[in-house]
């Protein structure tokens, strides 16, 4: 698989070996301690009943990359923020147990010297950018440190080419991608010439392209041996390249299991599994196949895996689903003129329609976002937009929901042109979730952001009792009801602005980027719930970048490339055709590694884990 | 904001059109905008941003204090020489400003004069009778002074503001005036909120709008509205800066008490004698006018 060359011990044995050949006597003693070196490390914060993590022992030698993985809420954060210090440092929490880096204690030492032994990349790229030049902000960290002007400058240039960013030295950050905003942070931890460095999420926030782009940068680092990484990363998919090995954490802050990546995954993949964590597609994928009798040993972690593993067994006939689907299947007159890929289905008419678009054109601040974009969706069906940044996504979402203004008689939804209509009739038929919950919370209870939207209506105080009682229910929030919003978990959040989203009896529901920043188990509660909506006949637009959560969850697909619709239909047809590519976007994992098959054309083209059997 | 995806190491092409929306919006406010190659002749930009700011300092003040036309006017006269010759400007810019500073003269010397205190003007010549109210000339000139006096005090700060950048004024504090640059370079970082914070504001108000507050009317519904979107915004404030504050100590800022600095802001001859000279103007325009 992919254990890199570099990564056994004796690349740390040998560079002491080189030592102790001059003074053979003084090799023990001088022998260079670990970049990483943590024992029985418990953290508990102030407010919390809990120590978590709870126990753990870690080494981390030169060239090695240790993936942390756990449960929401096991403490994976924290113990990286208390490799460098930061915790307890600056994040107020009991500590017990030592963290050494590279010998030295982390409560001897302040964060800031503490980072010349160990840098961190966090998740946000905006929340750690501090300069205004791409040059100054690699040179930040090193200058801090006092190191002198000329070797600032050339540790800047090596840090800045080796993430490929030295050509644009001289712009405002603000101009970079996100996925190059993050490789320049990454080049900032580089500058300050740590032998470890801690990748807190680092692609959490990106888009496909921008999380190759740090992958690719990260595996050039890796590549070098001079590193040694330890990562938090819920994304395996793109990770499980780089990782040696893998540290896991229960849901109370206990090591699960620790050692080589591809031994625990695969031996104690169920296990796993079922402590919450989450694995690679298609190593979820072989579980499901496992279930029905199909055996691969060993158990796939990648899509080539995946591939390779199937091609050399025999397999069933797939469960043949494409036709039924097709019947039901949406009209959805993608941009034909390129290439007449309207949809070869018949339009349904026109009163069964949640959403039709037709002859889009929209722009922003005199930017145009949107051209001729046509769109159509029948009533209880769940369409995904997808596409690069800046492809138009958000910009359409919000058009169609009224955030926007989209000018007149190019829009219908739930029978009603958002450009005609005024804000409270629009939000009767449609709701909007937007990505940060937070954004549209304005009362002080839960119950009372529930009733917010009844009340503004003049609805009868008994009804509104009554349907916020059930709207509680529902989002499973009744316990809390009396919490004041912002005090609400993130996934708590997320579930009661979908709540306040839908009280008004909305047939429509947008959400932009619902997942976005996520662990998965937030993702799959929230996605339990948009199931149930749409399997009781509400009708789901959702902004994603998330294609596995297409594959899996969403019946239509529109692709959006430079604002325009490069197609749309049906989500396993879309998955099949070639646009996500031309669209900048990635084949999620299930489908590319189904897509590679030979010895099974019928498989080919499966995409949904629900296919499988 | 990201939309190019410059996957390549020097994909510009893929990155340009995120270049040329974010250009649109750092066009108004950059306190990083360098001016490395302005001509020579333009010297105010090749001044230590110290100088632009200690010479103009003492004019300024004494404009807090003065009440004749002659002192500000000359005031105003010398900044605008000493921008028109020494300060790089676009001529766009530079009619804009002329403009607003016209602008300013009028509108503040027509409201100062008919609000200053008639009895000041006592004996002075009536030029219009509205009603019970008259207006002096003497109002008028008090008004006008009090005019030119603001609009030379702005035009002293555009001295520096026009000809230096927010960055290089810390360095040069930092360098040259012992601020501790924990203070400093806090104060720039900050600096990079302000658009993050424009956005998210937009974002709430959308938000809101959504959730149906744009129900209520008058002045009364209009605070309310004003006031809802301020936990959502200082929430989302406060974590940001605290992410910010724990990426900066990450990377050793505060580590020592200073630290490297790669760009010299030198405080040279030439600054001296700009400072002299400005102070020598000062005195001359105070004893003569």
């Amino acid at each position: 698989m992919t254990t890199p060359p570099h990564s056994t011990p004796s690349v740390d044995a040998s560079a002491a070996s080189t030592r102790s050949t001059a003074s053979p006597v003084a090799a023990a003693a001088t022998e260079t301690p670990l970049p990483l070196e943590v024992r029985g490390l418990r953290i508990r914060h102030e407010d919390r009943p809990r120590w978590t993590p709870d126990g753990v022992d870690l080494e981390v030698r030169l060239g090695e990359v240790v993936l942390l993985l756990g449960p929401s809420g096991s403490g994976k954060s924290t113990l990286a923020s208390a490799l460098n210090g930061l915790t307890p440092q600056s994040i107020p929490a009991d500590m017990q147990g030592t963290v050494r880096v590279a010998g030295i204690g982390t409560d001897h030492e302040s964060v800031g010297r503490l980072s010349a032994h160990v840098a961190m990349v966090f998740q946000d790229p905006d929340a750690q950018i501090v300069t205004g030049t791409v040059l100054d902000e690699v040179c930040f960290g090193p200058e801090n440190l006092l190191v002198p002007a000329e070797e600032v400058l050339e540790r800047a240039e090596a840090a800045l080419r080796r993430v490929g960013l030295w050509e644009r030295r001289d712009e405002n950050p603000d101009r970079l991608s996100g996925g190059g905003r993050q490789r320049l942070a990454i080049a900032a931890a580089l500058a300050l010439r740590a032998p470890l460095i801690v990748l807190d999420e680092p692609t959490a926030n990106l888009d496909p392209a921008g999380i190759d782009e740090v992958y690719a940068a990260l595996a050039e680092l890796v590549a070098t041996g001079d590193h040694a990484l330890v990562l938090i990363e819920h994304n395996l998919d793109a990770a499980m390249q780089l990782v040696d090995r893998v540290l896991v954490l229960d849901g109370l802050g206990r090591v699960a299991a620790s050692g080589p990546a591809r031994e625990v995954l695969t031996e104690r993949a169920e296990e796993l599994h079922d402590l919450g964590v989450w694995l690679p597609e298609s190593t979820l994928a072989a579980l499901r196949l496992r279930a029905a009798g199909i055996h691969l040993d060993p158990l796939p972690l990648t899509p080539a895996d995946l591939t390779r593993a199937l091609d050399a067994i025999e397999l069933p006939e797939p469960r043949t689903r494409v036709a039924e689907r097709e019947r039901e299947s949406i009209s959805a007159a993608a941009e034909g003129r390129a290439n007449g890929t309207a949809a070869d289905t018949v339009a349904p008419p026109a009163s069964d329609l949640a959403l039709d678009v037709r002859g889009l054109a929209l722009s922003r601040g005199g930017v145009p976002v949107l051209h001729d974009v046509d769109l159509a969706l029948g009533r209880g069906r769940f369409l995904a937009l997808v596409g690069e940044n800046g492809a138009g996504k958000t910009s359409l979402l919000q058009a169609i929901a009224g955030v926007i203004r989209a000018p007149k008689g190019r829009i219908r939804v739930a029978g009603l042109d958002p450009a005609t209509t005024d804000a409270r009739r629009l939000a009767d038929r449609i709701g909007f979730v937007f990505q940060n919950p937070e954004h549209q919370f304005i009362r002080g209870t839960v119950a009372d952001e529930l009733a917010h939207g009844l009340e503004l209506r003049r609805v009868d105080p008994d009804e509104i009792a009554t349907r916020v009682e059930a709207m509680l229910a529902r989002v499973d929030l009744g316990e809390l009801r009396d919490v004041h919003p912002f005090l609400l978990s993130g996934g708590q959040k997320r579930r009661l602005s979908v709540g306040t989203a839908l009280i008004t009896g909305a047939e429509v529901l947008a959400l932009d980027e619902p997942t976005f920043g996520q662990d998965r188990a937030r993702a799959a509660e929230l996605l339990d719930i948009l199931d149930d909506l749409v399997a009781g006949g509400t009708t789901v637009i959702a902004v994603t970048h998330d294609l596995q959560l297409v594959a899996d969850h969403a019946s239509d697909t529109a692709v959006l490339a430079g604002g325009r619709v490069l197609a749309a239909g049906e989500t396993g047809r879309i998955l099949a055709g070639d646009e996500l590519e031309r669209a900048g976007l990635r084949r999620p994992p299930l489908a590319t590694a189904l897509g590679g098959l030979t010895r099974h054309p019928a498989w080919r083209g499966l995409t949904r884990m629900a296919d499988l059997p | 904001m990201s939309a190019g995806s410059a996957t390549e190491v020097g994909a510009t092409t893929a990155a340009a059109p995120a270049t040329a929306a974010t250009a649109a919006t750092t066009a108004r406010f950059d306190p990083y905008a360098s001016a490395t190659d302005v001509p020579r002749r333009r010297f105010l930009h090749h001044l230590n941003p110290l100088a632009t700011v200690l010479g103009p300092l003492p004019a300024m003040v004494l404009l807090l204090f003065t009440r004749s036309i002659p002192q500000p006017l000359a005031f105003l006269a010398l900044a605008v020489l000493l921008l028109l010759v020494g300060a790089a400007v676009a001529p766009r810019r530079a009619l804009g400003l002329a403009v607003a500073g016209i602008a300013m003269v009028a509108l503040l010397t027509a409201s100062f004069g008919f609000w200053a205190d008639p009895r000041h003007a006592a004996g002075t010549t009536v030029l219009l009778w509205i009603g019970d109210y008259r207006l002096l000339e003497g109002s008028l000139l008090t008004g006008l002074a009090t005019a030119l006096r603001l609009t030379a005090v702005v035009a002293l700060t555009l001295i520096g503001g026009l000809t230096s950048s927010g960055v290089d004024l810390v360095r040069a504090l930092v360098q040259h005036a012992r601020l501790p640059y924990r203070i400093g370079y806090t104060a720039l970082a900050a600096f990079r909120f302000v658009p993050r914070f424009r956005y998210e504001l937009d974002v709430i108000r959308a938000a809101h709008r959504v959730r149906g507050m744009t129900g209520g009317r008058g002045p009364i519904a209009a605070v309310r509205r004003q006031f809802s979107y301020v936990i959502p915004l200082l929430a989302g404030a406060i974590r940001h800066a605290e992410r910010v504050a724990h990426a900066m100590d990450s990377r050793a800022f505060g580590a020592f008490r200073t630290r490297t600095e790669r760009h010299r802001i030198p405080f040279r001859a030439r600054d001296v004698v700009f400072i002299a000279l400005f102070w020598l103007a000062t005195a001359a325009i105070l004893l003569l006018l």
